[in-house]
């Protein structure tokens, strides 16, 4: 039997093509523990995980196979997050910080290489064993520092799928990424230079 | 050495997206360099410090399971397009189907007139899921309601002159719950009020339309997806709420609406 003219050519059945299910259960854990750090709530990251998972159901349909399925479901992790009421509150609070970050894109740095104070290798592999400090001190970092952290380092997203998900240019992607790590490091040289304080930031962990 | 390697650069290394050029580039001055071969060890350090300080939070196996039955009751009542199965092309059974087409054409002529009296299961399946995309879709829009208040006095007359109805808003809501604001959307083509409500952290949307056919029987709806739906006709108005929170929660809310219709004891104004 042969296909009318007008028939149009479908491609063959596909069994290779993935299942909503098997793409998004395995980063069920990956989700959470991002939708936690940010909503600072195991309730509410529940909630936003719940929500994002119905968001990304509803849009599988038009979800390209072997696109980033990693990037595409994070970018609605966000953007819910953004409209949850956590984000809102976020949000308002980091809308100046944003501003002046922005500046700080196209520009040469404000603050020279050589001024940054700089601690020994030694004292610094130190404060970098110190997981609850390390913790405590991602708990300070503004979300949109802290999600660049995650997405970078904990999700092992490259800058390009970062910028994706975060829908800003990979420059604000790099240089939220180096204010991100000098906050850290400026937060833990803190805990290590004043020992009596140095309990204050990972008490609560 | 006055040229020290910049903190991009070094961070792009130990995030391994230096370009081949970069590549070579700092490679040659980590070697004759011991100051930036240190930070940029310092760099990756706290990179794969920050990595494991970040793996913090896991998954109870409750919520594994919760979210396991959501796709799959997502699924099921709303089988998703398979773009794999391919369309049978026309055969020699075509003409028994436009046969078939035509029966049904004439049982459409003939069940439309019966549509006056009665609403099909497939209507209220139809308001169901069109109550439940346009709750999703607010949800998911990053913009405030049409109208932004916690009164009641300032909701309710806002949709004067937008909608050929009116309704009332109870005075009394139940704890945790407040309004949040209105919008004027569309439900079957018809005007609606969508009145936004949160009980507790969870968001509700009570949809208010005029009701044609005013049969005064109560509404009946599966949950879609994890969402609850419920509602009531009364007094020519056909009133449908959609959230995830509670049911016993949302019923609560949406009776308080229906005492305010009646003028009741919901604290009707």
């Amino acid at each position: 039997m042969t296909l009318l003219p007008w028939k149009r050519v479908v491609p063959k059945s596909d069994p290779q093509t993935p299942r909503f299910e098997d793409l998004a259960l395995p980063l069920l854990p990956s989700l959470y523990n991002v939708a936690v750090w940010l909503s600072r709530n195991p309730t509410d990251a529940e909630d936003l995980v719940q929500e994002t998972f119905l968001k990304a159901l509803r849009g599988f349909d038009g979800f390209e196979p072997g696109s980033n399925f990693k990037a595409w479901i994070f970018r609605i992790l966000r953007n819910t997050y953004l409209t949850s009421r956590s984000g809102l509150a976020a949000t308002r609070t980091v809308a100046l910080e944003e501003e002046l970050e922005e500046r700080d894109d196209s520009g040469p740095r404000l603050v020279p290489e050589g001024a940054i104070d700089r601690q020994t290798p030694e004292v610094n592999v130190l404060w970098m064993s110190d997981r609850a400090a390390l913790q405590a001190a991602m708990e300070k970092l503004s979300p949109p520092l802290l999600e660049v952290v995650l997405l970078c380092d904990v999700e092992e997203m490259k800058y390009r799928e970062i910028a994706s998900v975060l829908e800003i240019p990979i420059g604000t992607v790099m240089s939220r990424i180096a204010r991100a790590r000098a906050a850290l490091r400026e937060m833990l040289q803190g805990t290590v230079r004043v020992p009596g304080n140095s309990g204050a930031g990972g008490a609560e962990n | 050495m006055s040229d020290h390697l910049t903190s991009a650069l070094l961070n792009a290394l130990a995030d391994g997206e230096l370009s081949g050029d970069q590549s070579a580039i700092v490679s040659e001055h980590l070697a004759g360099c011991p100051e930036c071969t240190s930070r940029a060890l310092e760099q990756s350090l706290l990179k794969s410090a920050t990595a494991k300080a970040g793996e913090r939070y896991t998954v109870s196996a409750e919520f594994q399971g919760r979210m396991e039955r959501l796709i799959s009751e997502a699924k099921s009542s709303r089988p998703v397009k398979s773009p794999s199965q391919p369309q049978r092309a026309w055969n020699e059974s075509s003409l028994r189907w436009a046969s078939l087409a035509a029966v049904l054409l004439v049982c459409v002529t003939i069940f439309g007139l019966q549509r006056w009296s009665s609403r099909t299961v497939s209507e209220t399946t139809g308001l169901v899921l069109e109550v439940r995309d346009q709750h999703i879709a607010t949800l998911a829009a990053n913009a405030p309601p049409e109208v932004i208040s916690s009164d009641r006095h300032t909701v309710k007359p806002w949709f004067q002159g937008k909608i050929p109805f009116s309704f009332n808003l109870p005075q009394n809501l139940p704890e945790d719950t407040t309004l949040d604001g209105a919008n004027l959307t569309y439900l079957g083509g018809r005007p609606t009020a969508q009145l936004l409500y949160s009980v507790g952290k969870h968001r509700v949307s009570i949809f208010v339309r005029q009701e044609p056919t005013a049969s005064g029987l109560p509404l009946r709806f599966p949950d879609q997806a994890g969402f609850h739906v419920t509602g009531f006709r009364a007094g020519g108005l056909e009133v449908v709420a959609v959230s995830d929170t509670e049911m016993g929660r949302l019923s609560d809310l949406v009776s308080r609406f229906e005492q305010a219709q009646a003028g009741g004891q919901g604290g009707a104004k």
